[in-house]
């Protein structure tokens, strides 16, 4: 089908000609280097979202007989390229992602794809001297070429529409653009999706930007704001941008919009922009980011190496944050006013992040891809540093430890991380099978968001484990001399050839690392950088009272599981005993390691005396808990200098132990985790004590609360007194008077803050005997609501609300119905507590519509509490209300919420419109951060597990899934990345099985349908000749049914964007589809309908492929099951398409013919009956008026019932039975 | 105060009828079977003048020879003074066939009502001498409330503002559910008891969300007390444990020695 499309498009000329340069042209690398580039933008339009441009790259050929240069450039229309002014050169275009399984069309696994994916990212590779560009050097041009000549390549270009790189933010509504704040922006590092370049990351060049846009505006681009010029009209003018320090392509950026400006009182070269309307926020928000620049250069010695900063806060980002060039598009979501504490944390961090990449990732770049790690590793590790200084030290070792165990949790579920493929290590190991991921990892336009997310963080862990080996001065140290070396070559003109020093690979790095410390880290780079995976220890001990020593046995077990490795090496074990804490460290070389350890103290737990501490800090301990040993607690690898997962087991006491006393954050962090095994009092006095404690960090505080609430469900029985955590809270929350009436708000102590917010929540999961929330508890909480007074605080409440209303949501149990099943659910039937909880929940939600909270937090929490209700059976599943939220022009986190409830509703209750509905949002939402934010939560919470048969698991989301993947994501890799993980969530690396292989299905077919096919086909033909008559002497019926038959035929003829339709399929392409039910019920006709082609041929046989008798499950609607392709189908297809409109309906009446033979089989599908429902009755002619009674009535009795999907089901089942 | 009012008007009518009964003997004698109402009223306007510019006159003269009461003397010297004679007054006083005018009764005196006594009355104290009248009631001196005392009483303010609070909130969100469309939780038609607030697209988006509105703060307040009133730069070292910054001084732990130097460097402000 695919094929079949691009046949017509003007795309075919395109493709035969990669071929051709293939063969003609072999890949030579560095062919020529930029010099120089100017990129000028003029007709930049709002109204059409489009730019009108003209680039001119300086290009410095490296050999006299450079006939070819190639460029990058997706999605922009190029009308002329000239060199040197005068002579006009021809260009071919060729961009492999249009269709990356070109080769092979009908392939549906992703091992496939993984190869083409990967073919096509090279292909086009600046990095390979390639791209999609392919310009030739006219022959009379010939002259110009020579090495080490200046050639200037000038290209007109314009962009429509950008599905990528580029976005325009223009809101609905009444207003001139200004007032609506209007903006556009560039995102990703894919400077090739907005103008030709070399777009990769080792070519950096001067740059002089120049952008006209309305006199009501203002530009923000790289570099130096050299003039601003009005136009001779004077109603545009045109901002002159100069990049002098050489910067790569996918570091320019550009930002247009009526923007508000704010120089930083503390330094002047940063420059923050924001929308209007927003001043206030901004000043406080950027308050501290002069810190940063000067934490920076203090830490690094270096000066800044740009002349200038620019913050640009713009709406509807993908990220939080993106530093290019001297300039950093931030979202707009950042913003936050004084009064407001959670995001605080989330901004600085933000914005510390970005000035860090100035210094690396913008200024020093990657050489390659294999280099990402580099580029992202030290700006991590930079802002790490900041963010220890400034968020304190438990802050920083908490977080690393949480980006340990990330890392760690990613590589054991998908595989080990090789952070620089490029070279195999000295051993030459290679990469494990078990370790092989579904994408390639090799270039990063193909690599799944969330590795590269996880890749960062392992890369920071990496960095962090460099400087315990080396030293964290000598490291800086070497950055700084990256840094100076960057700084001089900027300083150089291109001829010097030291623009080099501005890249960093690893080669170099480990060479720098050399130079300054002398120490080699070769070794360190094979074991951590280019082999993948982790380790994993499991330790046991057993102290042994005659020698007094510990027998201490480190095993690594699972090296053969995915994500882990062997390790060997040192390994630092910690014991805490009675006189002291030491460190042994022990060379582990085998998988199984023994090592007995001599302890420094004799047992002696009856003499009282302080037991010193890691810390110099001696302190009283109660050890009537301990048995003879004198061992403490062990720790291994406390300072996290391995990449390590670690299994300890160790008595429940020691755990104990280790929570009250052991003052590293990690180390309490694992002790809570490895509490919730043992519930019993002595684990619920030290969590409790551990929340009392004033001097514990907070985080461990609330973890704690957490863990408690799951050790007094299981020790319910044994529970005495009132439920856990209550006297904490009314203690430290409790007001003076009256301790069950909360103290007036007051957010100043910010732990406590913390702790208020938690507290509730965790008490919100306690559980009774009865397995539900306790009254006491629900009732405590409604008084929280009840008595929450905001008036005299310093700051906003609404995050605390907002986890109130969680802690409601996570009180609801089950529902134990005391209805019929399947009565409706009404008001009238709610439990007692429920609509008390509701009641809560309607409120509050209610009166945010009134008083909007920050980010409209406490709506967030609220679609959730309605979901959470729903699926606990309190309140009937209907979507509509989560539609609703989730349209555009809602607030983003609202939004995302409303999806993560929709995709939940689909898992649970959804019809294949309903989740067509949401995947029509994943390709064609306004916001891009909504599309990578719905695709990562269908990720996260499939629609239907794998290879289960489910109702929503059909071929048309196979292909619709495919072929996004396969061409129309062309412009989005990053969507395009989201959506092979979906993929793969949903289908393995295989060929999913609902598609089955097109030959066992034409085989099947033979066997069992010849016959049947040979002879319906005759009657068929027979029926539609008379019908056909029927038509003719009814204009008006006809036309009606002609306009549902175009559809399936030129509906997957819609990406192209030229070709102008019919206003209702254009509906189906427009964004924004969940407004309303009715609205979607059109538009799910549509889309089904389009793929009515394929079904034609596979309703039968795909039944048959998975059994001879197989009955699909009663009551599950639309099972259509696997279907495939057939041999000769697209050509059949394509022979009905010529034959014009009479052979079209030949094809939908078989359609429909089979379609009653499914009924027969309990197997239904919505979208035929809507579309039958929209045929007039027919005159009475023989069988055919039969059938047609048949259908009217399936289609008014299902019609009636689709109300909701359990009403839907069991009259699916009476249905079923004729 | 009407009461008054009517009080003075039934005493002038009380004398005006006794005039009106005068100057009607007067008339009978003189032979008059019957007069009309308008004559009759001049009449006894004309004798009221009368009376009055005599008591006016007598007054004056008593006043004059320096008494509070007119005597006999004062009202001939002002019936000298209008030109009247007195003579044979005396004789048309005494004439046979005069009528008597029955004295009007006497109204009931309203009694006073007897003086509210609070309490009872204190004894004087022996300072005061004893010709000094007694002490008035209690009341009368010592400090009583006026209103209700306020309840001061913790927890019920707190009771009493969150249900307010409440109140308010409900009101407003049932009045808004009533008059705007509404999200229904169930499958019902009508949407009674919990209707949601359908929620509307605005554009941008992000205005109202980034710039709430559901608590008023006074901005510059608060960037005075995180800033200047909060300040722990400029606080002595051993203070800043105690400041309520968050909580990464909490335990200062970790066997990394060479990290706690950064610990000490506090966070710029407590609004980290």
């Amino acid at each position: 089908m695919v094929m079949l499309l691009f046949i017509r498009t003007p795309r075919k000329e395109v493709f035969p000609c990669h071929y051709l340069i293939c063969d003609i042209f072999t890949y030579l690398l560095f062919i020529f280097f930029t010099a120089h580039q100017i990129l000028s933008l003029t007709g930049i339009s709002f109204e059409r979202k489009s730019i009108i441009g003209f680039v001119e790259l300086t290009i410095v050929p490296l050999k006299d007989n450079l006939r070819y240069v190639r460029l990058n450039s997706k999605q922009c229309r190029i009308y002329r390229v000239c060199l040197n002014d005068q002579y006009e050169a021809n260009f071919q275009y060729c961009d492999p992602f249009l269709d990356i399984c070109q080769a092979d069309p009908n392939t549906r696994s992703l091992e496939m794809f993984s190869q083409c994916h990967l073919s096509a990212a090279q292909r086009i590779d600046p990095d390979h001297n390639s791209g999609e560009l392919h310009i030739q050097v006219p022959e009379e041009a010939a002259h110009l070429v020579g090495e080490g000549r200046g050639l200037r390549i000038g290209i007109e270009f314009s962009l429509e529409s950008p599905q990528g790189g580029m976005h325009f933010v223009v809101p609905e509504g009444e207003g001139t653009l200004v007032e609506k704040s209007a903006h556009m922006f560039t995102y990703g590092k894919s400077a090739r999706l907005w103008f030709p370049c070399v777009d990769s990351f080792a070519e950096p060049c001067t740059w002089k930007l120049e952008f006209t846009v309305d006199e009501s505006l203002t530009a923000v681009s790289c570099g130096e704001l050299l003039d601003v010029v009005y136009t001779p009209d004077h109603r545009r003018k045109t901002f002159h941008y100069v990049v002098n320090t050489p910067a790569c392509a996918p570091n320019i950026a550009l930002a247009i919009g009526p923007f508000e400006t704010y120089v930083d009182p503390h330094m002047n070269e940063v420059t923050h922009y924001c929308l209007p309307n927003l001043m206030q926020i901004l000043k406080n928000t950027v308050r501290y980011v002069h810190e940063a620049f000067e934490f920076y250069e203090e830490t690094l010695s270096t000066r800044y190496p740009y002349p200038c900063y620019k913050q640009v806060f713009v709406d509807e980002t993908e990220d939080d944050s993106t530093a290019y060039t001297t300039m950093s598009i931030l979202s707009t979501h950042l913003l936050h006013s004084i009064a407001i504490i959670d995001q605080t944390y989330v901004s600085r961090k933000a914005m510390a992040q970005a000035v860090a990449e100035q210094f690396f990732g913008c200024f020093i770049t990657m050489q390659n891809w294999s280099d990402l790690w580099l580029a992202k590793g030290i700006p991590d590790y930079l802002c790490g540093l900041y963010s220890k200084k400034c968020f304190g030290n438990n802050e920083y070792r908490y977080w690393i430890h949480q980006e340990l165990q990330e890392v760690v949790g990613y590589e054991e579920q998908y595989g080990g991380m090789v952070l620089d493929p490029w070279q195999p290590p000295a051993s030459g190991a290679r990469v494990d099978p078990k370790d092989m991921f579904y994408f390639p990892v090799r270039n990063v336009h193909t690599m799944s968001p969330r590795y590269i997310e996880v890749m960062r963080k392992k890369s920071h862990l990496v960095l962090r484990m460099l400087e315990q080996r080396i030293g964290q001065e000598l490291l800086l140290q070497v950055f700084n001399k990256q840094l100076s070396l960057a700084t001089n070559a900027a300083n150089t003109k291109i001829g010097s050839g030291l623009w080099g020093h501005l890249l960093l690979s690893t080669n170099l790095f480990v060479k720098a690392i050399f130079t300054v410390t002398g120490k080699d880290m070769a070794v360190f780079v094979d074991q951590w950088v280019r082999t993948s995976g982790h380790a994993k220890f499991q330790l046991t001990s057993v102290f042994n009272r005659k020698r007094n020593t510990v027998e201490l046995e480190i095993r690594q077990d699972c090296v053969h599981e995915r994500g882990i490795r062997k390790y060997v090496g040192p390994l630092l074990v910690q014991l805490q005993e009675l006189d002291g804490t030491f460190k042994h460290t022990l060379q582990i070389e085998n998988t199984v390691v023994k090592a007995d350890i001599t302890c420094h103290s004799k047992s002696r737990r009856n003499k009282k005396k302080k037991i010193p501490l890691c810390t110099g800090e001696e302190v009283d301990m109660d050890l009537s808990a301990m048995d003879d040993s004198p061992v403490l607690w062990i720790r291994l690898d406390p300072e996290m200098s391995l990449l390590r997962g670690t299994v300890i087991s160790q008595p429940d006491y020691q755990w104990q132990y280790q929570l009250r006393h052991e003052r590293d954050v990690t180390a309490q962090s694992e002790a809570i985790d490895a509490l919730h095994n043992y519930p019993e009092p002595a684990t619920r006095k030290a969590l409790t004590d551990t929340i009392e404690n004033e001097q514990a960090f907070y985080k461990i505080r609330c973890r704690a609360a957490h863990c408690l609430t799951k050790v007094a469900n299981a020790m319910i029985s044994s529970w005495a007194g009132p439920p856990a955590m209550l006297t904490i809270f009314r203690k430290m929350f409790g007001s003076f008077a009256a301790p069950h009436i909360i103290k007036q708000n007051n957010f100043d102590n910010l732990q406590h803050y913390f702790l208020q917010k938690t507290i509730p929540v965790a008490m919100a999961g306690l559980r009774n005997i009865h397995g539900i929330c306790p009254p006491e508890v629900v009732r405590f909480l409604l008084d929280l609501f009840k008595y929450n007074d905001n008036s005299k605080n310093h700051f906003s409440d609404n995050y605390y609300k907002a986890s109130l209303v969680d802690a409601l949501a996570a009180t609801i149990t089950p529902v134990i119905s005391v209805l019929q099943p399947g009565a409706p659910i009404t008001a009238d039937s709610l439990s007692a507590d429920t609509k008390l909880v509701l009641e809560e929940i309607t409120r509050v939600l209610n009166l945010e519509k009134v008083l909007p909270c920050y980010k409209n937090t406490i709506t967030v929490s609220c679609l959730r509490a309605i979901r959470r209700l729903q699926q606990c059976g309190h309140l009937p599943s209907i979507p509509t209300i989560f539609r609703a939220y989730a349209q555009y022009g809602m607030y983003i986190d609202v939004r995302l919420a409303a999806f993560e409830c929709l995709v939940d509703f689909v898992r649970v209750d959804g019809k294949p419109e309903d989740l067509a509905s949401l995947l029509t949002a994943v390709e064609s939402d306004q916001d891009p951060g909504v599309r990578h934010g719905l695709a990562r939560l269908l990720i996260n919470n499939p629609p239907f597990e794998r290879a289960q048969r489910h109702r929503l698991d059909t071929e048309s989301v196979v292909h619709r899934l495919w072929n996004n993947i396969n061409s129309h994501l062309a412009n989005d890799a990053r969507l395009r990345c989201d959506l092979v993980d979906l993929y793969y969530t949903l289908y393995g690396l295989k060929r999913p099985i609902c598609v089955p292989l097109p030959e066992i299905q034409a085989m099947m077919k033979q066997m069992h349908n010849k016959e049947r096919e040979r002879l319906e086909r005759e009657r068929e033909l027979q029926k539609e000749k008379e019908r056909q008559k029927e038509l003719e002497s009814q204009p008006v019926i006809k036309q009606e049914i002609e306009d549902v038959k175009y559809e399936p035929e030129i509906g997957p003829l819609e990406e192209l964007p030229p070709v102008p339709l019919i206003p209702d399929l254009k509906d189906d392409n427009l964004p924004v589809p969940v407004s309303s039910i009715k609205e979607e019920e059109i538009k799910i006709d549509v889309t089904s309908v389009q793929d009515m082609p394929i079904r034609v041929y596979s309703d039968d046989s795909k039944r048959e492929f998975i059994s001879d008798n197989a009955a699909p499950l009663p009551g599950i609607p639309g099972t259509s099951g696997p279907i495939g392709f057939e041999p000769g189908m697209f050509r059949h297809d394509k022979e009905l398409d010529l034959s014009g409109p009479k052979a079209k309906k030949k094809k939908k009446e078989k359609k429909k013919h089979k379609h009653k033979h499914k009924h027969k089989h309990s197997s239904k599908d919505k979208s035929f009956k809507d579309k039958d429902r929209s045929l007039p009755p027919r005159p009475a002619s023989s069988t055919d008026h039969l059938k047609i009674k048949e259908e009217t009535r399936e289609t008014l009795s299902s019609f009636s019932s689709s109300q909701s999907p359990s009403e839907d089901m069991s009259t699916m089942q009476s249905n079923m039975s004729f | 105060m009407s009461e008054a009012a009517e009080k003075v008007e039934s005493a002038s009518d009380a004398r005006r009828r006794i005039l009106n009964i005068a100057v009607s003997t007067v008339l009978l004698e003189t032979g008059f079977d019957s007069a009309d109402k308008v004559a009759l009223e001049t009449l006894t306007e004309i004798l009221q003048c009368f009376f009055t510019e005599v008591g006016n006159a007598a007054k004056g003269y008593c006043e004059l020879s320096g008494r509070v009461e007119p005597v006999l003397g004062d009202v001939i010297m002002s019936f000298v003074n209008m030109g009247i004679s007195i003579q044979g007054l005396e004789q048309y006083a005494a004439r046979p066939n005069r009528h008597v005018i029955q004295p009007p009764q006497q109204a009931p005196a309203p009694r006073t009502p007897a003086m509210l006594s609070a309490g009872s009355k204190a004894k004087p104290a022996p300072h005061i001498p004893f010709h000094l009248p007694p002490l008035p009631d209690p009341h009368a001196y010592i400090r009583t409330p006026t209103h209700k005392q306020p309840v001061t009483e913790y927890e019920a303010i707190r009771e009493k503002a969150a249900s307010q609070k409440r109140d308010i909130e409900k009101a407003l969100t049932k009045f808004l559910a009533k008059t705007s469309e509404t999200h229904n939780l169930f499958n019902t038609d009508d949407n009674q008891v919990y209707p949601l607030i359908a929620c509307k697209p605005t554009f941008p988006a992000y205005l109202t969300c980034l710039l709430p509105t559901d608590q008023v703060f006074d901005f510059d307040e608060l960037e005075y007390h995180f800033q200047v009133a909060n300040r722990t730069e400029d606080m002595p070292p051993d203070k800043k444990d105690n400041s309520d910054n968050e909580g990464d001084n909490g335990n200062d732990d970790t066997a990394n020695s060479q990290t706690d130097t950064q610990d000490s460097q506090a966070p710029p402000s407590p609004k980290t």
